[in-house]
């Protein structure tokens, strides 16, 4: 369900499922699209701007994997592409004194082994 | 066609098991204890029940089919497992009192039990995740914990969008110490202030640990049948006047459309046409606290206060406290009394509502609200004593 996801991340690209009957975007994927019913859709990149929705600074892992990253930046990012949709993602290389509920923030991403993760940093320089 | 389909509903017992901080405990026991309790309570014998109901997390709680095993009812009219994506441990009751308002079933024993090898959430996972679903798109950043970081965006985009401060969630905190004080069944008695909330371990910020529900052994269990059987029964009538569901749009603890009141607020509103009494009527409100989070979201969903307005409205926690005019989580909730697990705020205001809790009594107590969950899974009653 996922493998889209991954893929795109390696090379470079957040993707996301898009209608292709209405141009909903979708996230997580789903066989349907909530905003018009029908069936069919495409991967699409995304510009990877958006604005933090909600964020949480983890200072305890709860997986023994995270033990050593503690603590890290999870945050809701609400893509500019569409009222409302949000991904879950970390924000990386950024004070988190900055973070803020609506901060600019961009597509970046850390390999993971032979993976790429796609994460956020705060949008440096002045926003459009 | 016979079948009543629509028949008044009272609960008429509630019981409970020992609740303990430490040891380990078999969920069988637990169960039986607590259910023999209720049932006892309500002046019946085990085979007067007919139905059993009950909520867990898979094998967490034992079947409703081992439960009458158990308590040797050698069949039942209705039955259900629910599964742990309901509204809590009161989910269980909100079915039962279904099932015998139909006529399906005359007497419905349902109950919760967790214990804190199943409850302790906040433990450090060894074995690799098997990422199912939607959790291939949240497992891979760190979000873990089940419900515990997006609990923590939700205080931290709370306190930014609607204002209001840290200080807020500390109220429900403290609160549920002071109730706690007068419940010997509570495992937290202790009583905090709000500088030991601003000093309490940051769990993922702006969540500390006294934001959090305290794991126990223990079980809880309730007796509901028809209005008209429990009054010929052992205790005080305390009648279901109202009950609703709610998920909210694109119903979803990460991805739900109303991020911060997930369903409580369809749910409320839900429950307010459907009972015969107001906000401004009730005399005791037992509102979840798995996080303090889902409290706040409650009182203002269910209208006590506006939107945003709860820090105001509860007047540094006197509103709320033993005197005040909202009188809330008299058992001292999940946070104190221990993580029964949604049940026991059912339990607490049935007590309440029949005159039976002692010290924390709350005087004359004719009408309980009673609310559970957050998110895609809530769920909420109006108790009242005729």
């Amino acid at each position: 369900m996922s493998q889209f996801y991954w893929e795109g991340a390696r090379h470079g690209a957040l993707l996301l499922q898009r209608c292709r009957a209405c141009g909903w975007y979708l996230h997580p994927p789903d066989p349907t699209c909530p905003r018009c019913l029908s069936d069919g859709f495409d991967h699409v990149a995304a510009s990877g701007r958006g604005t933090i929705f909600a964020f949480t600074i983890a200072r305890q892992a709860f997986h023994q994997s995270f033990a050593d990253h503690v603590p890290y930046v999870l945050a809701l990012v609400e893509l500019e592409e569409q009222a409302g949709l949000r991904v879950l993602s970390n924000i990386i290389e950024s004070d988190h004194a900055a973070l803020a509920d609506g901060a600019p923030v961009e597509l970046t991403f850390e390999a993971r082994g032979q993976w790429k993760l796609p994460q956020f940093r705060l949008r440096r320089g002045p926003t459009p | 066609m016979t079948m009543p389909w629509t028949r008044p509903v009272a609960v008429a017992g509630v019981g409970y098991s020992k609740v303990t901080r430490e040891g380990d405990h078999d969920i069988r026991t637990l169960t039986l204890e607590a259910c023999r309790s209720a049932i006892a309570d309500a002046g019946l014998a085990p085979t007067d029940v007919d139905a059993i109901m009950e909520y867990s997390f898979g094998g967490d709680s034992p079947s409703a089919a081992r439960a009458q095993r158990l308590l040797g009812i050698r069949d039942l009219a209705a039955f259900n497992d629910l599964m742990g994506t309901g509204p809590s441990g009161l989910s269980a009751a909100m079915d039962a009192a279904m099932a015998v308002a139909s006529g399906v079933c005359e007497t419905a024993l349902v109950y919760r039990c967790i214990t804190r090898a199943a409850g302790h959430t906040g433990s450090v996972r060894t074995a690799p995740i098997h990422a199912a679903g939607d959790l291939q798109f949240t497992a891979p950043y760190g979000l873990g914990g089940g419900i515990i970081h997006t609990m923590a965006m939700r205080k931290q985009r709370r306190v930014a969008v609607l204002g209001g401060s840290n200080e807020d969630y500390g109220l429900v905190a403290v609160n549920a110490r002071r109730w706690a004080a007068g419940n010997e069944r509570a495992v937290l008695r202790e009583p905090i202030t709000m500088d030991d909330y601003r000093g309490s371990r940051l769990v993922a910020d702006p969540l500390v640990v006294l934001d959090c529900d305290y794991p126990v052994n223990g079980a809880c269990a309730a007796i509901i049948t028809t209005v008209e059987r429990a009054a010929d029964l052992a205790q005080p009538l305390v009648v279901i006047d109202a009950l609703a569901y709610g998920t909210g749009a694109n119903a979803d603890w990460v991805y739900g459309e109303d991020f911060l009141f997930g369903g409580t607020r369809g749910c409320a509103q839900r429950l307010w046409s459907a009972a015969s009494v107001t906000p401004a009527d009730v005399d005791v409100a037992e509102l979840y606290d798995g996080f303090t989070h889902i409290t706040i979201s409650w009182i203002e969903a269910l209208g006590f206060c506006g939107i945003g307005e709860f820090g105001d409205w509860a007047d540094g926690g006197r509103r709320i406290g033993p005197g005040g005019g909202l009188p809330l989580n008299t058992h001292g909730g999940q946070l104190a009394e221990g993580r029964l697990h949604g049940l026991g705020f059912l339990t607490e205001a049935t007590l309440q509502l029949r005159g039976q809790c002692d010290g924390r009594q709350v005087p004359g107590a004719a009408v309980a609200v009673v609310a559970n969950a957050h998110g895609p899974q809530c769920g909420a009653i109006v108790l009242i004593r005729p």
